[in-house]
């Protein structure tokens, strides 16, 4: 099972039990960049602050053991986390969840352009240079937005850095 | 002051001071409060998974300061700073009035 397929597996358990997890982080960017970036975890945003022992019931149900803050399966190398909600891009929430169907279910995960924004933030407040380049390998295979990403750069008091980085933004010649 | 909203005594004084100082750990905000660190650290841990904190290591010291990315951080911090105008005026300064600036190692006082 690949890590989008694993991903929308658990979705869809969880979302059978009312919870709501949306894929972001490093495995929505290996999505969108159609796996030109790996990531051994999985990070589902528990959007609505679904208490933690629901989660671990459900994760429980499908043979998933909690270890320290993450959940880890025998058959699989991935790592699940639930990060805390709510689903947010900065100081922004999130407006529109993508899907992707899957034989093991539907993947709602953020949109490309959500998701070079999400790893934007970690570029604009802690100068993550992984995080740029990751925001740049989903913004060039997707075709992100990039009126709405610096539209959103400012709203977060970021537009002199999005200045500098606007270019890599888009593809070379595109 | 703001316990009631907040929901401790405990989660109030990581808040207020984290506000007050930008960054801190347990020992430092326990010994401040000259209160048990079990608690304040209990706060820090879950401001952490809650996304509200986040924290890194200098040497064997964990730091704690707000997550820029949580969401709700402006109006949090400016409910943090209407409460702060509130504390006895001793305790608001030594809150905030801390040296910041850069000791050469050597320096005499």
């Amino acid at each position: 099972m690949s890590q989008a397929e694993l991903a929308a597996f658990v979705q869809s358990h969880l979302r059978a039990r009312g919870i709501t997890a949306i894929l972001s982080g490093g495995a929505c960017v290996s999505v969108h960049s159609e796996g030109r970036y790996t990531s051994a975890d999985i990070d589902l945003v528990n959007a609505y602050s679904v208490n933690r022992g629901a989660i671990r019931s459900a994760m429980q149900e499908i043979g998933f053991t909690e270890q320290a803050r993450h959940f880890v399966h025998p058959d699989t190398p991935y790592v699940i986390e639930f990060p805390p909600g709510p689903l947010s891009v900065g100081t922004e929430p999130v407006r529109q969840i993508q899907e992707l169907d899957f034989s093991t279910g539907t993947l709602e995960l953020l949109s490309p352009t959500d998701c070079v924004k999400d790893r934007l933030a970690a570029y604009y407040h802690w100068d993550d240079k992984q995080c740029l380049a990751q925001a740049v390998l989903v913004a060039r295979a997707k075709d992100a937005d990039i009126k709405e990403i610096a539209r959103w750069s400012r709203a977060e008091g970021m537009m002199d850095k999005f200045r500098l980085i606007r270019a890599q933004l888009s593809r070379p010649g595109g | 002051m703001l316990e009631p909203l907040l929901g401790s005594v405990s989660s109030e004084r990581v808040l207020m001071f984290l506000f007050a100082r930008k960054e801190g750990y347990a020992r430092e905000i326990a010994r401040f409060f000259a209160t048990d660190l079990d608690p304040i650290q209990k706060q820090l841990d879950k401001l952490e998974l809650g996304g509200v904190l986040v924290s890194r290591t200098a040497g064997r010291t964990r730091l704690y300061t707000f997550s820029p990315r949580y969401p709700f951080l402006r109006e949090l911090q400016s409910l943090l700073e209407r409460g702060l105008s509130f504390y006895p005026p001793e305790l608001r300064e030594s809150l905030v009035m801390v040296r910041r600036r850069p000791r050469r190692r050597g320096k005499p006082l």
